[in-house]
Formats: structure tokens, sequence, C-alpha cells
């Protein structure tokens, strides 16, 4: 589903931020991206959605050559990408259920898709009574949820998630992760950059390690960190 | 893709009232600009309505008194035949006279019926042997004098002095409106920066789901659009006024020179439709610069 072959990325000034990374992700994988700030988890997901262009090196997503998409064509591969972050990038003046429909409309899907898509997703994602309440009128946890519900409302192929839970607390965040375990055994594949040890540790899924931009460890079923003799 | 209209429109409407008074800051600098755009282009459409006054190699016009006998008519128009210098002139009389008012003044009865035949003078437009200036200024003092003649106006006199002063004035105001211009479409740029900036959370948000560039794009060169062909208008409105007042100023005055320097309704018309293009024009490139330059940023 999403292939980096030989990918460097380098922003002038601040040093690389991926070097000659390969990496095969399948349909309906789950993986995490790991390492400390800096290490390159953010540029590998940016690449990915073609918010970044690599320097060297091609990025399949699908088994499509991105690089050579034409600008045009880049909102299609990103209506197949959901993306969610930390700050969850909620539109405040928008209540719940315009944020979601909002993500709908501006794809131009017709008004009575939107009227079952956006209660049905609600549901999914255990918002279902909270659809008239505002971003700030919400826990961290549930703003999280709105954000899932936007970036899965439109069933992407991907789902990019940058620190999902970097902002909320540990029993907030396992909600989370069931939530997005949920999506993923609907197939879609899930890649996501995170710092949360406990959560590795506890999902046990494939696990990608990056440090200084070099992918140094690339495994299944694996924890946070590898023990230190092994490396 | 289809492009919902009514999510333009209200994108575009709530974009023009989200910051009202840079809205009306931009309209009326590209007004003020276009305004001025308009006056130049007036000017010098009244040039070349006092050029054509004078067409048919007519160098000089012999403007007779209101109140001059037909004897006196007769005369002098027996002193221009007879007149080596003179290859031909034309009686232009009261009858024929008032029409020209009347129809220069149409539309505007209150000219109208405040004047009668009588009070118009009448005159002989002259084509001479010799268009040389010092010929033609030489021959016309001849008639100056004649019983029953008001005035001789020379073409030269005119159009001459008249194209140096106004061609100066139009320039000056040209340059004017241009640099106004310019600056009206680097408001219109940075006033769609800041509906960018004010959005940039939603512009945000549509890149990352995959909306089209010309999605995102639309309503902000709407916005531009609408807030361009908006000061346009008021150019349009001012250009008008302009033209009437003018207009209103003459009455009295020596009206057969001055009247070709106002154009009639009809002619404003492409001037405001000029106007209407220009401020469009500001609208979409500037508008066009400041969102293309967010999205590939």
């Amino acid at each position: 589903m999403i292939r980096l072959e030989n990918v460097t990325k380098e922003y002038p000034g601040h040093g690389i931020a991926l070097r000659e990374a390969d990496a095969d992700i399948g349909k309906g994988e789950f993986v995490f991206l790991v390492g400390p700030s800096g290490s390159g988890k953010s540029t590998f997901l940016r690449l990915v959605n073609k918010q970044e262009e690599p320097d060297n090196g091609r990025i399949f997503v699908a088994g499509k050559d991105i690089g050579e998409l034409s600008s045009w064509k880049v909102p299609m591969l990103r209506r197949n990408i959901g993306s969610i972050f930390q700050d969850f990038k909620l539109l405040p003046n928008k209540t719940v259920a315009e944020n979601i429909s909002f993500a709908l409309e501006v794809i131009g899907r017709p008004r009575h898709v939107i009227k079952t898509q956006v209660p049905a997703i609600c549901d999914l994602v255990g918002l279902g009574d909270k659809t008239e309440k505002y971003p700030n009128q919400l826990s961290g946890g549930e703003q999280q949820r709105v954000s899932i519900a936007r970036a899965f409302v439109n069933r992407p192929l991907i789902l990019l998630a940058d620190e999902p839970t970097g902002n909320l607390d540990p029993q907030t965040a396992i909600g989370i992760m069931r939530l997005l375990d949920r999506i993923n055994k609907t197939g879609t594949t899930v890649v996501m950059a995170t710092h949360d040890r406990g959560i590795v540790d506890t999902m046990r899924r494939r696990v990608i390690e990056l440090s200084h931009g070099n992918i140094v460890r690339d495994e299944a079923a694996a924890a946070y960190e590898q023990l230190a003799q092994e490396r | 893709m289809a492009i919902r209209v009514d999510y333009i429109a209200k994108e575009t409407g709530n974009n023009l009232i989200r910051n009202p008074s840079l809205t009306l800051a931009t309209v009326l600098t590209v007004a003020v600009s276009l305004a001025l755009l308009g006056s130049a282009l007036l000017i010098s459409k009244g040039i070349d309505g006092l050029n054509t006054q004078f067409r048919d190699n007519v160098e000089f016009i012999v403007w007779i008194e209101p109140d001059a006998t037909p004897e006196q008519v007769a005369f002098v128009e027996r002193a221009l035949d007879g007149s080596e210098g003179v290859k031909s002139s034309r009686y232009v009389d009261r009858d024929e006279t008032f029409s020209e008012f009347q129809e220069f003044w149409e539309g505007n009865p209150t000219v109208i019926e405040t004047v009668t035949p009588e009070q118009l003078p009448t005159r002989f437009d002259v084509v001479p042997v010799v268009p040389d200036l010092p010929v033609v200024e030489g021959l016309g003092a001849e008639f100056a004098g004649l019983p029953g003649v008001r005035d001789v106006k020379f073409a030269s006199e005119y159009i001459k002095q008249l194209n140096t002063l106004t061609n100066f004035a139009s320039n000056a105001i040209l340059v004017a409106a241009v640099v106004s211009a310019l600056a009206s479409g680097m408001l219109m740029y940075n006033t769609i920066r800041t509906a960018l900036f004010a959005r940039r959370r939603e512009v945000e948000v549509m890149r990352l789901v995959g909306a089209s560039n010309w999605f995102i794009r639309v309503p902000f060169m709407l916005e531009g659009l609408v807030q361009g062909v908006a000061g346009a208008g008021i150019a349009g409105l001012v250009v008008f006024g302009l033209n009437r007042l003018l207009r209103n100023q003459i009455v009295g005055v020596d009206f057969r020179l001055l009247e070709s320097f106002v154009l009639a309704p009809g002619e404003v018309a492409p001037i405001a439709m000029w106007l209407l293009l220009a401020g469009a024009a500001i609208g979409f490139v500037g508008s066009g610069v400041a969102v293309t330059r967010y999205l590939d940023a």
C-alpha cells in the first residue's frame, strides 16, 4: 500500500530528515513509527500524502509513484489518505457535525450523502450525542475522536496519525487506540508516529524505528525499544 | 468535480463581511484609481470630440451675434464668398444650430426649455485655401470687424492650445491612475492574503482532506472580483457624475466650444465598460496572485 524506495529528504538548514529510507507497508497493516523528536517520523508521514517532496527516491501509494502525480491530482491522492494530528486541527467555529461535513463538502460530496454519513461516523467514534457541541466544549479525547471521524468519514485506504495521543492522558489514549484498531480492522492501513512507549508495547504491532533520519529497525509484532544488546 | 454554487456564494459572502474595513478600503482604492482612469479617458475623448468639430478642414469659425440682422449675415456671407483666401464656407443657420443644441442636450429638457433659437448665435464654418496658421489668422481677422460678427475662432487656437493643455492634464491623470491602480492591486493582494490568513485553518483542512485547488481558490478569487467590480461601479458613477457636472457647468459659456468636451451618456457607457473590465482585472490578478502564492508556499 505504501512503499518507499531509497527516499532522502533534507530540509536546508535543518539537516537530513530521512536518509535512503526503504519501507514497504502492506494493505491493512498497522505500523508504528517510533523514534525521538526530529528523527524523521513526521517527515515520513508528510511524504506519503505529498505535503513534502522527497529530494531523492520514489514513493508508491497503492502501486502508484506519487512523484509522478501532477499537482492537480494531489487532492485525489489525499482523498484516499486520512490524517490525524496531535493538535486535532478542528475548526473552532464549527460544531462536531459541521467539522465532519466540512471535509465532505469541500470534496464535493452531495448533500444527501453528507446527511447520512455524518451521523453514522459520529456513532462509530462514540460521539453520537455530541454532534452539536463545539470543539472547546469537548475533552481532548473527544476532540481527537472528531478528528478521527473527519479523517475516516471518506473511508480512506490509509490513515496517517502523527502523535494522536500526544496530548491525551493514558486512559483517554487507550480509548483512541481502540478506535484506531477498529478502523484498522476494516482494512484501512494505519501508520502512526508515536512517542508512547506504553501503547506500542501493549499493541505489539510492526514497529519502524527512526534515528536521525535513518530507519534503524523494522520489526513485526515488536516493542517500543529493542533490547540494547541486540543492536 | 461539481463545485456547489451555494457553498461558493456562502463562502464568498462570509469573506466579504469578515473584515469590513479592509473590504471597504480595497473597494474605495479601486474606485479612486479607476475614477482617475475614467476621467483621463473622458478628457481624451473630449479632445477627440473637439477635433471632430473642426473636421472637414474647417480652420476657423465666424460667429454671428444672435441679434444680427439678415442683412448683416448676408453681408458677411458675401464677404466670405468674395474673399480669395476662402475656399468654401457654410452657413449654419438658426434651425440647424438649435437642432444641434437640442441633440446635444437631449435628455436635459431644462436646458432646452430655457433657450430659444433666437438666443443662439449662428456661424459660418470656413475652409481656407491655405491652411497655414499665419495665413488663416490674417484671413480670419478680415472678418472679425464686420458688423454683426461676434467673434472669430480659429481651429489652431482651440485645438493646439487645448490639445497641449488637456493632453498634459490627461497624461498626468493617467499616470496617477496607473500608479493608484498598481496600489489598489497590491492592496487587493494583501486583502486576499489577510482573508486567507483568517481562514488558514479551514484552508489547511481543505488541503488535507483533498479539496481541489480550484475549490479552495474560487471563493477567494470571487471575493477579489466582487471588490474590484464594486470599486469599478463606484468609479463609473463618478465618471458619469463628472460628465454631468461638466455639462451643467458650461451652460451659458461659449457652449459651441466647450460642448465637445462633454460626452453624451451613450459615450460614457464604453468608458464604464472599460472601468468594469479594469476593476475585474485588478480583483482577479490581485487575488489570483495572493492565492497562488499562498497555496504554493
